[in-house]
């Protein structure tokens, strides 16, 4: 059903006058364009690794400040941060150049310093979802307060890490095409992105776009089911 | 009658009350729990602790089991240490306020935790347990194949039926090597069948030691009070706001503990009106 959907969706686009807006069949002409130069190819690694990087540390920093909010001492650090989903990063960048070395560091703490708020939010938001119980057992267990925040918060809300980062991509994805444009020497698909529209050349932008939404959904899919992989019980 | 003596005081409630601002739940709740020893016989002791609906039942059961510190008042433990006398040791008894951790603590839903299978939950009680270090997975295996969980070891909580996580449950603090096992509401929502089984197990939990000592909260006064050799009745009178314990039932001197016949007993009958009465 969702393919006939898809396909009467792709018809009407089709058939609707276009103007300046492409038919799908000139984006799947880009497209194949695209995918048959290396060029592409070349821009994805460029922004995969940086994704992931900054995924890598985003998820330290993240969990290092979730797990201490436990602590009265760091809650209201773990706070400020999450309250930091409010500032734009595009006040910050001149601040941000004069801390980094180069344009790849830049781009790398931007991204950083972009997801650490929302992974911390839904983080802190599944800690404190924790029922009170988790924390009793571990009590009448005799557990002391250090076992009991490794049982309970770092072993049991393993699995919602992953859940946190799935659910969480989807922003990490989306800044990297900003964040690209900042340094374009260095490449990606955000710099592919800003080049394709500085000469309006839509098609190309928008079967970019395809690919970028393609991605995001198999990295959504592949996370989901990494998660089921690793920690069984979730599946139940 | 059977012959038995009330020896050591096990646990001790002195004037323990429990107040939210204003408010008092309990007030002045005193009671203790003897070791009671039947000769030729390993008899631990179970004791009841029955009231109606908001008479705080189970806020009590929190301060028993240490997750909680009353407003007044002190529960207390007494437990056997050894301890050095010139060249030996010998075993004396020490009292102590009871503290989180003391008492195996079994909740209405049977909670575990869910990321762990019923072989790693029973693996991290018994490793709290000195008494079994280097023999965990033995006294796991036969707890297991006591309880009749031995198929289930490597299924999470999420898999099991309420019998089976009761069960986990009851073994997991059994495990952890604590005399005292608190239970909360053990007959909520089951039925006959199971009903008869969980009876059963408590009461072959208290003939494994006799020191085990069984508190039961309950509002399911017949069946509670079928397996217990004492009753404490938790209620109001007119010294005050809040509960406080308004009968104690020494079901041995009427004749009415250790029996499997009790159900259709004039005198166990009696005394479950009697019970009903006060509260």
């Amino acid at each position: 059903m969702i393919t006939a959907q898809v396909l009467f969706a792709l018809l009407i686009w089709q058939l609707s006058p276009g103007g300046l807006i492409p038919g799908p069949l000139r984006v799947l002409e880009a497209l194949g364009n695209l995918v048959s130069g290396r060029l592409l190819y070349d821009s994805l690694l460029t922004s995969l690794i940086l994704t992931f990087k900054a995924l890598v540390y985003s998820l330290v920093l993240t969990l290092l400040f979730s797990y201490l909010s436990v602590l009265p001492f760091f809650r209201p650090v773990a706070e400020f941060i999450v309250k930091c989903r409010y500032l734009t990063l595009t006040g910050l960048i001149f601040i941000f150049t004069l801390l980094t070395r180069d344009g790849g560091a830049l781009k790398l703490s931007l991204l950083v310093f972009g997801i650490v708020p929302f992974f911390t939010t839904s983080f802190l938001a599944v800690i404190l979802r924790t029922p009170a119980q988790e924390f009793e057992l571990c009590q009448t267990l005799g557990y002391s307060r250090w076992e009991t925040l490794y049982e309970v918060i770092v072993i049991g809300k393993a699995d919602q890490v992953f859940e946190v980062v799935r659910q969480n991509f989807a922003i990490a994805w989306m800044m990297i095409t900003m964040v690209e444009g900042l340094n374009m020497s260095e490449g990606g698909i955000g710099t592919l992105l800003i080049k394709y529209n500085k000469y309006n050349d839509l098609p190309h932008v928008l079967a970019l776009q395809v690919l970028i939404f393609g991605l995001g959904l198999c990295f959504d899919y592949g996370l989901g089911q990494l998660r089921r992989w690793l920690f069984a019980y979730t599946k139940i | 009658m059977t012959p038995y003596i009330k020896k050591e005081v096990l646990l001790q409630a002195k004037g323990v009350s429990l107040c939210y601002g204003e408010k008092c739940i309990l007030r002045d709740v005193h009671f203790s729990i003897r070791d009671i020893v039947r000769p030729g016989i390993q008899q631990g002791q179970v004791v009841s602790l029955v009231g109606r609906s908001g008479m705080g039942k189970t806020q009590l059961f929190r301060l028993l089991s240490g997750l909680q510190k009353p407003t007044a008042g002190s529960i207390t433990i007494r437990e056997r240490k050894p301890a050095e006398v010139g060249d030996g040791v010998i075993e004396v008894w020490r009292e102590r306020p009871v503290q989180a951790g003391d008492m195996g603590v079994i909740f209405q839903n049977y909670y575990q935790f869910g990321w762990r299978t019923v072989k790693q939950s029973l693996l991290l009680a018994a490793r709290r347990n000195p008494a079994l270090a280097g023999t965990e997975e033995e006294a796991i295996r036969e707890y297991a194949s006591r309880f009749d969980i031995a198929d289930v070891l490597q299924h999470y909580p999420g898999q099991l039926s309420g019998g089976q996580q009761q069960r986990v449950s009851i073994i997991q603090q059994l495990l952890k090597g604590s005399n005292f096992l608190l239970l909360d509401e053990p007959f909520s929502g089951l039925d006959i069948c199971v009903l008869e089984k969980v009876t059963e197990l408590l009461l072959q939990v208290s003939l494994s030691d006799e020191l085990k000592t069984l508190i039961i909260v309950s509002h399911d006064i017949a069946t509670a009070a079928a397996i217990s050799d004492t009753v404490f009745i938790l209620g109001r009178d007119a010294g005050g706001e809040g509960s406080t314990l308004v009968r104690e039932i020494d079901l041995i001197e009427r004749g009415l503990a250790w029996r499997s016949d009790l159900r259709e007993d004039k005198v166990f009958l009696d005394t479950l009106a009697e019970i009903k009465d006060c509260l």
